[in-house]
């Protein structure tokens, strides 16, 4: 079990940031999610601790592209250090509705959207193949090695 | 004093006077300073032991001068800060008494104990003991010295012609000194040339600069060699025998400038001096108040090459005949003092930085194309104008830290680019008041004087300043105009703001061939590529290298009020060794027995300085004093012991040893520390107050180099848990190479180990420079967990096996009782 997401992340990196912005400027879920920005999530972090950001649904907005430490001038990890919280929040079961459903659906489908009559329908019109069946046990096995389960409760 | 009584002093039984410095509460308030004065009274030899206050300042001194004449003292032992600092003030205490220098030693138990072990003071007393027994038992086996005297030339040289270069001649100059300026540039002048005005006065730059470049240019001691680079430099302080390339011009100097060859030429190139926004010909003066005001021909893009006349158009115009295609490289040989490197600076590329689109988007433009772009004397005439459509643009976004703070590029500061971008915009609105202007900033620095007001008057002129740089720039297409999109940090909110043009602050950075004067000159390099002063705050402008200093933007970045003040520092500095006539050569050089030496030739080759001779005949090794510098390095690759380092001798250094290994060995580890780099690290690490465990014992040598195999193995035979060599970064010596040699031997020991089934993780190989003192606390703390991990059993399987080879061994290879 993970108690602290430094742990996962080294916490002397975000001695590094002076906030200069580039991450959130280049974040494309900050330009959608105008609450959300990685430089904000960061200064948290520094400033409040963890326990500001776990319990914190926005930080889910991240989409873990890596666009943001492509650009830090002070080449900090931010999307790990994203990572390591998205972990932690999983864990204590801060884990959003939407989040949860999209995990679900992944370890029931093996998709992350609902395949149904119109996705088919629009499928056939862009003449794309016909979706085939997944083989659930497998991604069932590859759930498991990832440690989902032990992160999180799947319904 | 004359020697002979040295000589009969020598023989004497020692009579050690030890000292030790509370140095107020910097050592006091950690170290019990009575009882290490107790334990010192109790070690055989000394024959008084007090603990003062301060034992620097003026009363200090007049104690132990008082005590050397009332007690007969034969040696001083001070326990209190770094050698490095108060060795002078101390050396200089004892010869005022009458005790040569060379008979003084000195503990370092503020920079080395009291400051890194703040919160453990019974182990930082234990260490402080043992310091202090290490340096009685090295005092009792010094010997008095007598230092060499060597003439110095009394003429200079400046190594680059910008601002700084200019103003350490013309000071030189002005002193009565013969000064070579030599510049690799067709004309003195540097960046200050290039740039329009000067904040934070806002004078025009050229304006100011261009009377000093011309009375340099004039002055009878200033010898101009433009053109011209140093391609090998021999010799030591006061003696330096510089080659310098003198590349041909094919313009003679009856050349008037009157322009007539340009018009004529047809090859054209970018030109470097405007920042490749215009165009010159292959014949071409680099810029208006060029000095010397001579044209020049580019040979690589004028039409004739290799001695084939293609082209004589620019022959033809000259009435005075004046061009000359045969013209050839000179190779001119120098006999110089002293030398000042003013090699300044490069500007930083941002092409690197994808997401702004330097040199993709053509509105997206450098600081440094800016100042050519908003001077009269620029490609546009002085007109800020885009380069996509020539328009001048309504709003102007400015970008700042660009290539500077950053792990991407270069981590430090620039620490001109936030006032010049403020000038920059200043500028902009003198000429065109309507402009937008928007500075994207991290932190402003504006610190020095009249920087804050220029700042406050740029906010009050209407420029906004926007807390957060862009995460990227777009563009459109159509229009050429750009779109930056980023979070201004102080109101947490997104922003698009749309502009005409983008101008990147860019940082600046060390010339790229600095390497190469780094190597000739033998000088050393801070971790950001700058070369290294001696000491930062005390020895400014002096390099560890005697002889040699440095002036302006080559030893970090700076402004043109700074980079003259340190030009007017070094050409003091130079001038105080010239107006003397002769400098002194520490007594600390190699002296061969002849009666020992085999003439092996192996010390000849470990020389950096190749200063060591084979007589033809005995083969005996001669080493020429005034020249060897004192890194010992061919001491201890002597397989005869034939061959003595003056005050660093292999008898002292073994005493050493013994002092730290007489108790406990097996909880301390045994560290070599060069005098330049790791040492002086060590001592960083103590100034900034870094703790780390306390077993380590350094031993301070000149170089790593002086580092024999035996004393390394020495250690582990008198028990020692680890041991530690430590020299400067490879590239970095300040022995040129002698570290080579250094690492050669720790390898041949670790091999050694290895066959023997020794753990070799006890022996370490660390290079640390003299800014790291996070390296050297870092490495305390892993030889710290090497030790606690080393058992007994091993200890003294090492002790019973690692021996000494049998073969050829001279006296001294083992400690003489
Ligand atoms: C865009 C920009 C704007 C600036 N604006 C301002 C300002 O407004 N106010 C201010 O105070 N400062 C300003 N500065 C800083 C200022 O330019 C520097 O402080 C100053 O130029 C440093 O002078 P220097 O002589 O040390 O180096 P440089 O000006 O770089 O001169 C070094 C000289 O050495 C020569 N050289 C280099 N290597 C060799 C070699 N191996 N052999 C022979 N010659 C060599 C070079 O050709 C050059 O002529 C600005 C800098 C930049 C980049
Ligand atoms: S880009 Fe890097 S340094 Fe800048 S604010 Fe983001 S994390 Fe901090
Ligand atoms: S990794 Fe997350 S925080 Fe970084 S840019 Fe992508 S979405 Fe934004
Ligand atoms: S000879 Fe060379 S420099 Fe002269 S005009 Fe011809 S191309 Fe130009
Ligand atoms: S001077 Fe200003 S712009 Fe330049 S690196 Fe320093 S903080 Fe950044």
């Amino acid at each position: 079990m993970l108690k602290s997401i430094w742990e996962l992340f080294n916490k002397e990196d975000l001695f590094e940031c002076y906030q200069c912005a580039r991450c959130t400027g280049s974040c494309p879920a900050a330009m959608v999610m105008k609450c959300y920005g990685p430089r904000e999530t960061l200064l948290r972090c520094l400033n409040l601790g963890q326990e500001a950001v776990i319990n914190d649904e926005r930080v889910w907005y991240c989409t873990t592209c890596h666009v943001c430490e492509d650009r830090c001038p002070q080449e900090i990890n931010i999307s790990e250090l994203l990572t390591a919280i998205f972990n932690l929040a999983a864990q204590r079961g801060n884990l959003p509705e939407k989040i949860k459903f999209g995990v679900d659906l992944i370890a029931k489908t093996g998709r992350s959207l609902i395949v149904n009559e119109k996705v088919l329908k629009d499928r056939q019109k862009l003449s794309l193949p016909p979706l085939d069946p997944l083989n659930i046990d497998e991604i069932e096995g590859i759930l498991k090695k990832t440690g989902l389960n032990d992160a999180i409760e799947l319904s | 004093m004359t020697p002979k009584k040295v000589q009969r002093k020598e023989k004497e039984e020692p009579r050690i006077g030890v000292y030790v410095c509370h140095c107020g509460l910097n050592i006091g308030g950690v170290v019990d300073c009575a009882r290490v004065a107790e334990f010192a009274a109790g070690l055989p030899g000394v024959i008084l032991s007090k603990d003062n206050l301060y034992t620097c300042s003026e009363p200090g001194q007049e104690l132990i001068k008082a005590d050397i004449k009332e007690h007969r003292l034969n040696r001083v032992v001070v326990a209190s800060c770094t050698p490095r600092l108060h060795e002078p003030t101390f050396r200089a205490a004892c010869e005022d008494a009458g005790l040569n220098p060379y008979l003084f030693e000195m503990a370092n138990i503020r920079e080395h104990c009291s400051w890194v072990h703040l919160h453990d003071k019974e182990a930082a007393t234990e260490k402080a003991k043992d310091l202090v027994r290490m340096a009685v038992a090295r005092s009792k086996l010094l010997a008095a010295q007598e230092p060499l005297e060597v003439p110095v030339t009394r003429k200079a040289l400046v190594i680059g012609g910008g601002v700084a270069g200019i103003q350490a001649a013309l000071d030189l100059a002005d002193s009565g000194y013969k000064v070579y300026l030599i510049e690799k540039d067709p004309s003195i002048g540097g960046r200050m040339a290039q740039i329009d005005k000067t904040f934070p006065t806002m004078d025009c730059s050229i304006c100011i600069l261009a009377p000093k470049m011309s009375e340099a240019g004039r002055h009878p001691n200033i010898e101009l060699l433009t053109l011209s680079e140093i391609e090998g430099v021999e010799g030591y302080v006061g003696n330096f025998t510089v080659q310098v390339r003198k590349k041909a011009r094919f313009v003679t100097d009856s050349c008037t400038a009157c322009g007539d060859c340009v018009k004529v030429c047809p090859q054209v190139a970018p030109d470097e001096f405007n920042a490749g926004l215009s165009m010159r010909r292959a014949i071409y003066m680099s810029f208006a108040q060029a000095v010397p005001s001579t044209y020049q021909i580019d040979m690589d893009l004028c039409l004739n090459k290799h001695g084939i006349i293609a082209c004589d158009k620019c022959f033809q115009a000259c009435q005075r005949q004046c061009v000359d295609y045969s013209q050839q490289d000179q190779i001119l040989t120098l006999d110089v003092g002293t030398i000042i490197v003013a090699t300044g600076v490069d500007v930083y590329d941002p092409t690197p930085l994808t997401e702004f689109g330097y040199r993709k988007f053509p509105n997206v433009i450098t600081s440094l194309e800016f100042e050519r772009l908003i001077n009269a004397g620029g490609p546009s005439g002085g007109n800020l104008i885009r380069p996509s459509d020539q328009k001048i643009p309504k709003t102007v976004a400015f970008l700042q830290c660009i290539g500077s703070r950053s792990k991407r590029s270069n981590i430090y500061c620039s620490n001109i680019c936030c006032m010049n971008t403020i000038k920059d915009a200043l500028l902009i609105k003198e000429h065109w008041p309507e402009t937008k202007i928007l500075v994207f900033y991290i932190d402003i620095r504006a610190f020095g004087k009249g920087f804050e007001d220029l700042f406050q008057r740029a906010r009050r002129e209407g420029v906004s300043f926007i807390r957060g740089v862009p995460g990227e720039i777009i563009e459109d297409p159509e229009t050429n105009s750009l779109t930056l999109i980023g979070e201004d940090t102080l109101l947490s909110q997104l922003y698009r703001y749309e502009v005409d043009m983008a101008i990147l602050s860019v940082g600046i950075e060390p010339r790229k061939d600095s390497p190469v004067i780094q190597r000739l000159l033998n000088l050393s390099c801070a971790a950001d590529g700058f070369f290294l002063e001696a000491h930062p705050k005390l020895r400014p402008v002096d390099t560890p290298t005697g002889g040699i200093f440095l002036a302006g933007c080559a030893e970090g970045p700076k402004d043109i009020k700074d980079s003259v003040t340190q030009a007017s520092a070094a050409a003091s500095r130079a001038n105080i060794l010239m107006a003397q006539g002769k400098v002194i050569v520490e007594a600390i050089t190699a002296v061969v027995d002849e009666t020992l030496c085999q003439g092996c030739g192996m010390c000849v080759k470990v020389c950096p300085y190749s200063t060591i001779r084979e007589d033809p005949e005995t083969k005996i090794a001669q080493v020429t004093q005034a020249s060897c510098a004192g890194c010992g390095t061919c001491v201890a690759e002597c397989p005869f012991s034939a061959i003595t380092q003056r005050h660093f001798t292999d008898a002292q250094i073994f005493a050493q040893i013994d002092a730290i290994t007489e108790e406990a060995p097996e909880t301390k580890a045994v560290a070599f520390c060069c005098n330049w780099c790791s040492y002086a690290g060590a001592d960083f690490a103590g100034v900034s107050r870094m703790q780390y465990p306390t077993p380590i014992r350094i031993i301070r040598t000149m170089c790593s180099g002086r580092i024999s195999t035996e004393f390394i193995e020495y250690a582990f035979r008198r028990g020692a848990a680890a041991v530690l060599v430590s020299g400067c970064h490879i590239g970095d010596c300040h022995y040129i190479n002698a570290n080579h040699q250094t690492e050669k031997r720790v390898n041949r020991v670790w091999k050694k180990m290895e066959r023997l089934g020794l753990d070799k993780n006890r022996l370490q190989l660390a290079w640390i420079s003299a800014a790291e003192g996070n390296l050297f606390a870092r490495k305390m703390k892993e030889i710290d967990e090497i030790i606690q991990g080393v058992t007994p059993e091993e200890i003294e399987k090492t002790k019973q096996i690692l021996v000494p080879k049998k073969k050829g061994k001279g006296e001294g290879t083992e400690p003489k009782e």
